[in-house]
C-alpha cells in the first residue's frame, strides 16, 4: 500500500466542501464566547453577588471537563428528556429528527463562553487600577466605566489570546465527528469509507486545518498592528 | 432504560471507570516528560537558528498547532506503520497505546518548545551577555544563568499545558484505548446506560485537572519564594 496523492486530492475537495460547516461551528461560538464570556468575566471582577460565585464554580467545572465528552453529554442530555417526552405524549417529533449540529453547536458555544471569560478576565486584570478610580472620580457610573474606559483598553489585550481561542475553536470543532456531524474532517472522511485510504483522508484534513490556522495567525498579526496603532494615536 | 437519569448509577460506575485512570495518567506524564526533553531540543534549535533544523522546527510546530490533535492520532495510527515498514520495521502488531503515545509526545513537544522558547527569549540577553564577559561558554551560560531564570517564566504555562494535554488526553478513546473514556463508553454499551457512565468519567476529569491546577500553584509559589529567598542571600 502506498500514499495515493491522487485520491488525496478528492478527499481535499470534499474537506473543502464541508469547510463552511467548520468555519460556522467556530465562528457562532467566538461570538457567543465574546458577548457571554465578557460578561461572565465582568461578574466575577466586580464579585457581583452570588452570580460571580456561581460563575466561578461554573467555569472551573466545565473547564475541567474535556470538549469531547462535553459534546457527549450535552447530546445525551438533550436526546434523553426529548425521547422521554416524546413516548409519554405521543409525540410524532423525536429526538433523531433534531439536527445534531445544533447540539454541537450549544456544546462548543458553553466551551468557548469559558476559555473566553478567562481571556477577558485577564484583559481586564491588566488594566491599572488607577483607570478605574478616575472614571469614578470623574463620576461615570460602574457601567459607564466599564463601557468607556476599561472595555476599550482591555479589548486590545485580548485580541491575540481571542485568537488563539479562535484557533483552538476550529481545532475543537473537529469533535463534532463524535455524534456524527459531517464537518470539515468527516467530509474528508466519509470520501475514504469505500476505499480505506484513511491516511489520506485524514492528511487533506489536516491540510485544510493547517490553512485555515495560518491564516487567522496572520491576521491575528495584522490585527495586532492595527490595533497598537490605534492605541498609540490616542496616547498622543 | 425507564429512568431518564439514575444518580445511583454513576456511583456504582465510578469504581470500575477508576480502575482505568492509570491508562490516562500513563499518557500524561510520559507525554509531559519526553515531551518536555524534546521540546528544549527543538526550542535550542530555533534560538540559535541551527541551520535546516530551525526551518524544520517551524514547519513542525505551525504544523501541531494548526490541526486538531485527533487528526494528528489518526496520521499517526495510520501513517507511521507506512513510514516504517518503508525502513523495514513492522509495527503493525503494536499496542494502539503506542501510537497515543508517540501522537500525545509529539503534540505536547511542539507546545513545549514554543513555552521554553519564550521564556528563555524573555531573558534579557544581558544576562547572557555577562556570563560569556566573565569568561563562561556558551552551554555554561545556559545551563548556569539562562535556564534557572527561564524555568521560573514558563512553569505557569507549562501548567496549562499539562492540563489541556489530559483533556485532550480523552479522544485516546477513538482509537479503542481503555482509558477513562474508553471505559466510560464500554460501560455505556454495556448496560444501555451510558449518560450515567459518561457523567462519572466527566467527574473524575474535573477532580484531575483541578488536582493539577493546585499541584502546579503550590509548586509556582515555591519555586518564586525559594527565588526570593535566594535572592536575598
Amino acid at each position: 500500500m502506498k500514499f495515493d496523492i491522487a485520491f488525496m486530492f478528492v478527499a481535499l475537495e470534499a474537506a473543502l466542501r464541508y469547510t463552511p460547516i467548520t468555519l460556522m461551528l467556530a465562528t457562532v461560538p467566538l461570538i457567543v464566547g465574546i458577548v457571554f464570556g465578557t460578561l461572565v468575566a465582568v461578574a466575577r471582577l466586580f464579585k457581583i453577588r452570588i452570580l460571580g460565585s456561581i460563575f466561578k464554580i461554573f467555569v472551573v467545572i466545565i473547564k475541567g471537563i474535556p470538549l469531547v465528552l462535553q459534546i457527549i453529554i450535552i447530546n445525551f442530555a438533550v436526546i434523553g428528556p426529548v425521547d422521554f417526552l416524546a413516548e409519554k405524549f405521543n409525540w410524532s417529533f423525536a429526538s433523531k429528527d433534531i439536527d445534531r449540529l445544533y447540539i454541537v453547536l450549544i456544546a462548543i458555544s458553553i466551551f468557548s463562553i469559558v476559555n473566553i471569560s478567562e481571556t477577558m478576565r485577564g484583559a481586564l486584570m491588566s488594566i491599572h487600577k488607577g483607570q478605574y478610580e478616575a472614571a469614578y472620580s470623574v463620576g461615570l457610573t460602574r457601567l459607564q466605566a466599564l463601557r468607556r474606559i476599561i472595555l476599550p483598553q482591555a479589548f486590545p489585550v485580548a485580541a491575540p489570546v481571542l485568537c488563539n481561542n479562535f484557533i483552538g475553536l476550529i481545532k475543537g470543532s473537529s469533535l463534532a465527528f463524535i455524534i456524527s456531524v459531517t464537518d470539515l474532517m468527516n467530509g474528508a472522511l466519509i470520501t475514504a469509507t469505500s476505499n480505506y485510504k484513511y491516511l489520506e483522508a485524514y492528511v487533506a484534513s489536516a491540510i485544510v486545518y493547517w490553512a485555515i490556522c495560518i491564516m487567522i495567525e496572520k491576521a491575528s498579526v495584522v490585527l495586532e498592528k492595527r490595533l497598537n496603532l490605534c492605541s498609540k494615536e490616542v496616547a498622543v | 432504560m425507564g429512568k431518564l437519569f439514575d444518580f445511583k448509577l454513576i456511583f456504582e460506575y465510578l469504581p470500575s471507570i477508576l480502575s482505568r485512570i492509570h491508562i490516562t495518567l500513563l499518557i500524561v506524564v510520559l507525554a509531559t516528560i519526553i515531551g518536555l526533553v524534546l521540546g528544549i531540543f527543538i526550542a535550542l534549535a530555533r534560538i540559535y537558528k541551527v541551520p535546516i533544523i530551525n526551518y524544520l522546527a517551524i514547519m513542525y510546530i505551525s504544523f501541531i498547532r494548526g490541526t486538531p490533535i485527533i487528526v494528528q492520532l489518526f496520521i499517526v495510527y495510520y501513517g507511521l506503520p507506512e513510514i516504517l515498514i518503508g525502513i523495514g520495521i513492522n509495527i503493525n502488531r503494536w499496542d494502539k497505546l503506542n501510537f497515543v503515545l508517540v501522537t500525545y509526545t509529539l503534540n505536547t513537544a511542539a507546545f513545549m518548545a514554543e513555552v521554553l522558547r519564550g521564556a528563555i527569549t524573555s531573558v534579557s540577553t544581558g544576562q547572557s551577555e555577562a556570563a560569556y564577559s566573565i569568561g563562561m561558554t556558551r552551554w555554561q551560560a545556559f545551563y548556569r544563568i539562562i535556564a534557572p531564570q527561564a524555568v521560573g517564566i514558563a512553569l505557569p504555562s507549562i501548567g496549562i499545558n499539562i492540563v489541556s494535554l489530559l483533556q485532550d488526553s480523552s479522544l485516546a478513546f477513538t482509537l479503542g484505548v481503555i482509558d477513562v473514556m474508553g471505559q466510560a463508553q464500554a460501560i455505556g454499551s454495556r448496560t444501555l446506560h451510558k449518560f450515567e457512565g459518561y457523567v462519572a468519567a466527566a467527574i473524575i476529569f474535573i477532580i484531575l485537572s483541578i488536582a493539577l491546577e493546585k499541584i502546579f500553584s503550590i509548586v509556582e509559589k515555591k519555586v518564586i519564594t525559594d527565588k526570593l529567598v535566594g535572592d536575598s542571600r
